[in-house]
């Protein structure tokens, strides 16, 4: 157990329930997770394919919607600094996504047309005005850069991602994350498409990330990647298995 | 911001967006170039049949009216007058020198005034000139040569007059002459490019062509019938009198050079019995003598009937083009006519009944259905150019298809739907402002060549799409409006959104998680 484990939680996840509708038939993906993530913490969810740990990791970056029925078990609620994401309007959401956390993608997802610098910076653009992102466009342009820096890639600014290796690509969606400063950082299977080698690469970076105080929370069914972490939460068949 | 960074991104990296604008491009160009010839068309049109009349006109036909130089006197004395001038307007047969006759529009004008009131001297056809037609290549025309006798041609057009030869050191004769409009007599001939080339050519029963060796103006003469009416509308026996052909004109409108002729006031006025008379008392002038026979005495004078004239025009100081401008001239002649039928009550129409007409409402008829021509035309070329608005529909349809996994991406880092909707629209602008202007320099390149190209075609391929003897224009007219240009372009960027409106909500509805695990 690390200091970060006794600090007051940022994120509480409480009865969360997530039931997907295909044709007639209801799959129910989630099932009632409780989870708490403190402050500087990095938790890693643990699970195999299809336990729904990318569900959950998609509801508490409030990428998609809770179940907000409540049941037997009590009302479901996903708590961010006293809001709840569930009951959020989407504007405040896309607010929440664009300042509070951080997305990054096994599969890196960044935009092909444009260079690394820019697939860092358009995160900052969508979280500024554009007369705000103008008039501090190159305060912006440096603080990306200098992640760019940070994750190694300091002399690849000007290149495509089609240009980069899978690592590459995701030093860039891990920069890009950052760029905004965000109180958490949430990674589903962020090594998943990477050998080795560069996985532990990349999980040396999230290990340096939350040593500087970053609040992390990955998803992985890696149980390798899952040591890094301070917490493990283990998951299945959409519950959370008592530890 | 990422809006603009996109936009651009995908606009220098994809080349589907480009085939959209090329479409705008394309219906941008055409309706410009369908609206700048058709609105040339237009302008022309209205210039040509402007020529001839003035800009307002004072009308009581048949009959006419009689103390016109008074009402004239009154007109010229109202500082937005610039000048004032009597006509008569009727329909007659004209006698041609090869036997025809023909029904034409007979007008009558007093040449000084009249050159003055309108721009009849410009529309004199000869008179001398000093460069060839362009596509007059042998320098044919008989006007570039002998200046002294088109000199005098042209001098005897603006009077109505033509100068005979001096005999045995006389000065030059002159005689009331008649001025033909260019294609009453079927001698001059137009050729492709519309010039009248050469010497006068005669059509031939055959419908060969022939030159001949007569120039109406320098020989030839045309006999005038009219058919008068007393001031009541009376027919009374037609009149025939024989003019000098003194000048031909050109106003470029088919229907006035085809079907009228100018002949000198007083003379149409004399034909007409319109001209100042003397009233006698009935069965004055005839006595029974002591030996019972009929002798000529003096009649009984008992009054005057003075001379008439079917029309008055006015032309403003100020010219304008503007409807509102000529209307403004109208009203002010009205007021002027009313003191004046008031002043001459039973003597002159009431101004209720007077005719007081712009240029405009005296070539309403032709003007609107130009008009309305032009608007028909825009309409279905505008239509047509729908089909970029579902062209970019489909190729934004498809783009949002494909770039969903980055729509996904902008959502998950905080896009709103908004800005994702937003993105595409603008896009859309992007690809439709980008299609305006490229369109708008088509345009540009076409219309300010459209001879040139029209030439080229001609030539090349046998395709003369602008015939002149059928439009009577020797040149494709076009107007390159500001305003018009500026609401075709404003339309393009308008279709282009529109098109992308549709993509765009569908863009910003889908759901990022779904849009993420598109595949």
């Amino acid at each position: 157990m690390t200091a970060a484990t006794t600090n007051p939680a940022v994120l509480r996840a409480t009865n969360v329930r997530k039931t997907y509708q295909l044709g007639r038939l209801r799959v129910p993906v989630l099932r009632g997770v409780n989870i708490d993530v403190r402050r500087g913490e990095f938790v890693a969810i643990l699970g195999a394919s299809g336990s729904g740990k990318s569900t959950l990791l998609h509801l508490l970056g409030g990428l998609d919607a809770a179940d907000k029925a409540t049941t037997d078990t009590g009302p479901a609620s996903i708590e961010f600094d006293g809001n709840d994401l569930i009951r959020l309007s989407t504007g405040r959401l896309d607010e929440y996504r664009r300042r509070r956390v951080g997305f990054v993608f096994q599969f890196y997802h960044l935009l092909p047309e444009l260079t690394v610098l820019q697939n860092v910076t358009i995160a900052a653009m969508t979280a500024m005005g554009k007369l705000e992102y103008w008039s501090k466009r190159g305060e912006v342009r440096a603080h990306a850069s200098a992640l760019l820096e940070r994750v190694g890639l300091g002399h690849r600014l000007l290149h495509r991602p089609a240009e980069l290796s899978g690592g590459e690509r995701q030093r860039v969606a891990i920069a890009r994350a950052l760029v905004n400063k965000p109180d958490l950082l949430l990674a589903d299977e962020p090594t998943g498409n990477l050998d080795r080698v560069t996985g532990a690469s990349i999980l040396d970076l999230f290990t340096d990330l939350h040593k500087a105080g970053q609040t992390i929370v990955v998803v992985t069914h890696d149980e390798a990647t899952a040591a890094r972490a301070d917490r493990v939460v283990r998951l299945v068949d959409g519950s959370v298995q008592p530890s | 911001m990422y809006q603009f960074l996109l936009t651009h991104r995908y606009l220098t990296s994809k080349v589907m967006p480009l085939l959209a604008a090329l479409a705008v491009a394309l219906c941008t160009a055409m309706v410009i170039i369908v609206w700048s010839v058709m609105g040339g068309f237009l302008v022309m049109l209205i210039n040509s049949g402007r020529t001839l009349v003035g800009d307002v006109t004072v009308s009581w036909p048949i009959t006419g009216f009689a103390h016109y130089e008074e009402l004239i006197k009154r007109l010229e004395a109202d500082p937005d007058v610039a000048a004032a001038t009597p006509t008569i307007e009727t329909y007659g047969l004209i006698g041609l020198p090869d036997g025809r006759t023909e029904t034409v529009m007979i007008k009558g004008v007093d040449g000084p005034s009249y050159t003055e009131v309108t721009d009849f001297a410009s529309t004199l056809h000869w008179k001398p000139i000093d460069k060839p037609h362009a596509k007059d290549t042998f320098s044919e025309d008989p006007r570039l040569a002998n200046h002294t006798l088109w000199n005098f041609v042209f001098e005897g057009g603006k009077r109505l007059v033509r100068f005979e030869k001096p005999e045995r050191g006389n000065v030059a004769a002159e005689k009331p002459g008649a001025v033909l409009g260019i294609s009453v007599s079927g001698f001059n001939i137009r050729e492709q490019w519309g010039f009248y080339p050469g010497q006068a050519r005669a059509r031939q029963p055959d419908g060969t062509v022939k030159p001949v060796q007569t120039i109406l103006p320098v020989d030839g003469n045309v006999t005038i019938n009219v058919l008068p009416m007393d001031s009541k509308g009376r027919a009374v026996d037609m009149v025939a009198r024989s003019f000098p052909v003194a000048n031909e004109f050109h106003s470029g409108l088919y229907e006035i050079d085809h079907k009228t002729v100018f002949v000198p006031l007083a003379s149409l006025q004399d034909m007409l019995k319109m001209n100042r008379a003397t009233k006698v008392a009935t069965g004055s002038g005839v006595a029974i003598n002591e030996k019972g026979e009929e002798v000529f005495t003096a009649p009984t004078v008992i009054g005057e009937d003075p001379a008439r004239v079917t029309n008055v025009l006015v032309r403003g100081k100020t010219q304008s083009f503007e409807s509102a401008a000529a209307d403004k001239l109208a009203d002010k002649v009205g007021v002027i006519y009313r003191q004046f039928a008031k002043d001459f009550e039973g003597q002159v129409p009431p101004s209720t009944s007077i005719r007081i007409l712009t240029w405009e409402d005296q070539n309403r008829t032709m003007i609107n259905a130009v008009r309305k021509e032009t608007a028909l035309v825009l309409f279905i070329f505008s239509f047509v150019s729908m089909t970029a608005v579902f062209l970019v529909l489909a190729i934004f349809w498809a783009m949002v298809s494909e770039k969903t996994k980055d729509i996904g991406i902008l959502r998950a880092i905080g896009a709103s739907r908004t800005g994702v909707a937003g993105t595409w629209l603008l896009y859309g602008a992007a690809i439709g402002l980008l299609g305006a202007v490229v369109g708008f320099g088509i345009a540009y390149g076409v219309v300010t060549n459209i001879n040139a190209i029209h030439e080229w075609l001609g030539e090349k391929l046998g395709l003369y799409i602008w015939d002149p003897k059928v439009y009577y224009f020797s040149r494709i007219p076009s107007d390159l409006n500001a305003t018009h240009v500026t609401i075709v372009l404003a339309g393009g960027v308008l279709a282009s959104c529109v098109g992308a409106l549709w993509p765009a909500l569908r863009a910003a509805r889908m759901s990022p998680v779904r849009a993420l695990r598109f595949e």
